[in-house]
């Protein structure tokens, strides 16, 4: 029969683990939205190519996550904080996993523009400044979660209410030139699926924000979800 | 002396202790507990071993009285009467709470003397009445369809699981109000806890169980309240859910999650 003294080391191990692992997975997701944004940028298709074999790390890392969670989770009955770290990091493995998929999806538009941009880049200028938020917000976001820092992070939705606005300015800005011929179409529906990602990454952020509040302070932040606000936004103008 | 984390406000409980301190000769066992036993619900009171749980359980029907070094400061009514105070008749306080110990204790007599002697000790029932109250008694205990057949046969030949509720339908045989359980599945298998831990959830609809138990699991399962114990004093009383999920105190989080104790 093992002691307590030996489970609680044994729950150690594990929670050790899934730190390392988490955190490995939380550099790759922003390394991957890092280098997408760079490789369209630069329309650089060996940087695109390396954003795919990221996602593919980041994929696998999040299946193994997932295992040890559930590990943890049958064999140690875990609670108080250990319980909230193992089902935080169980939910936001899916936010890293989203956000690592949409780097992939911009590589595979900066892959589309096949080495040549038939417009001039100006569009991409703005989008250029919500990809540095968005980048941010993860930034922040991650790093809340490796240093158990929830003050970081409290704020984090009103940093996304400026993405969603420069979301909208851009998609005006796009559709607009689109209209007024000074942007071929099928550039600005490009821009238009990147500036969608960007901000749903940021949204992803938002999560992975909130879940770090509760896993160091227990406490629920009021949620409401970024398609809810915008409605109400929309109510209010 | 620190003051305990008490997150919820108990309205009309069953049990209340004010400053409740106990002595076993120059060894303070409890320091000034005060708690509020929710009624019809279930409290669990965990902590490690020689924290006071046990001694505080023990209290509530002043089973310590018959411990000679023992002595009790502070007050504990139970619905709103001093059991401590003049003029109460422990015996007629431990008809309204009884108490289940850790090891099954069957007098070694047949099943049906279990439960009718407790019967016959605190009312006159004639043969047909005393018939009927072991039967419900050991329905109550989710028993009797187990031990119908064998209502002659020695108590002290059933399984151990069996011989707890056993135990328990002695004890529902004279009506309480309260339960107290002191470990009582710590000799149990898992079957035989799965099946106590199922009479605790009906049982509860009409009494007020509190139950000491080192299972944090079983704490987890069956009590909607629960008090953490720590070198006689009460550390955090909040709801069993929020207790594990969000600790107060840094030593019930300590003790919860098995970092000591």
């Amino acid at each position: 029969m093992t002691t307590k003294a030996e489970q609680r080391k044994a729950l150690e191990r594990g929670l050790r683990k899934l730190n390392e692992n988490m955190i490995t997975l939380a550099e790759l997701s922003e390394l991957a939205i890092r280098k997408a944004v760079d490789g369209l940028a630069r329309l650089d298709e060996d940087v695109a190519h390396e954003v795919f074999t990221l996602d593919q790390e980041v994929y696998a890392l999040q299946i193994e996550i997932e295992r040890t969670c559930i590990d943890l989770l049958a064999l140690h009955a875990p609670v108080a904080r250990d319980l909230r770290t193992i089902t935080t990091s169980l939910k936001i493995t899916t936010d890293l996993d989203r956000i690592a998929r949409y780097a992939k999806d911009i590589g595979e538009i900066t892959l589309q523009f096949g080495g040549a941009r038939p417009d001039e880049p100006l569009g991409f200028m703005h989008l250029r400044e919500m990809a540095d938020h968005t980048i941010r917000m993860v930034d922040t976001a991650t790093e809340a979660f490796v240093h158990r820092d929830a003050e970081s992070v409290r704020n984090i939705i009103e940093v996304d209410d400026t993405v969603d606005r420069l979301h909208d300015e851009i998609f005006q800005d796009i559709v607009q030139r689109m209209t007024d011929r000074t942007l071929d179409v099928q550039t600005g529906a490009r821009y238009i699926l990147v500036n969608r990602y960007l901000e749903r990454i940021a949204d992803h952020a938002v999560n992975i924000g909130m879940r770090v509040v509760y896993m160091v302070t227990a406490e629920w932040l009021p949620r409401v979800r970024a398609a809810d606000r915008s409605k109400d936004q929309e109510r209010e103008t | 002396m620190p003051q305990p984390t008490i997150s919820v406000d108990i309205g009309n409980p069953t049990i209340e202790s004010r400053d409740l301190s106990v002595w076993y000769a120059r060894n303070q066992a409890i320091r000034r507990v005060g708690l509020k036993v929710p009624r019809h619900q279930v409290t669990a009171i965990i902590g490690p071993s020689g924290c006071g749980k046990s001694t505080y359980l023990r209290a509530i029907n002043r089973m310590n009285d018959t411990i000679l070094s023992c002595r009790t400061e502070g007050q504990l009514f139970v619905d709103g009467e001093d059991v401590y105070g003049p003029n109460v008749d422990p015996v007629i306080l431990r008809r309204k709470a009884g108490l289940i110990f850790q090891k099954p204790n069957p007098f070694p007599k047949s099943v049906y003397k279990n439960i009718a002697f407790g019967v016959q000790l605190h009312y006159r029932a004639s043969e047909k009445e005393l018939d009927e109250v072991v039967e419900s008694a050991l329905r109550q205990a989710n028993l009797w369809d187990e031990v119908k057949d064998r209502l002659d046969d020695n108590a002290l030949g059933l399984s151990g699981g069996q011989q707890q509720r056993l135990c328990i339908a002695r004890a529902l045989a004279i009506e309480p109000e309260i339960m107290l359980m002191d470990e009582p599945c710590s000799a149990l298998d898992p079957v035989a806890t799965a099946k106590i831990e199922d009479l605790i959830f009906e049982l509860k609809k009409d009494m007020t169980i509190v139950i000491v138990t080192h299972n944090m699991q079983q704490a987890a399962r069956v009590a909607e309240y629960t008090a953490f114990m720590y070198l006689g004093r009460l550390v955090e009383f909040s709801r069993t859910r929020d207790l594990f999920e969000r600790p107060h105190e840094e030593l019930t989080e300590n003790y919860i999650t098995g970092r000591f104790g």
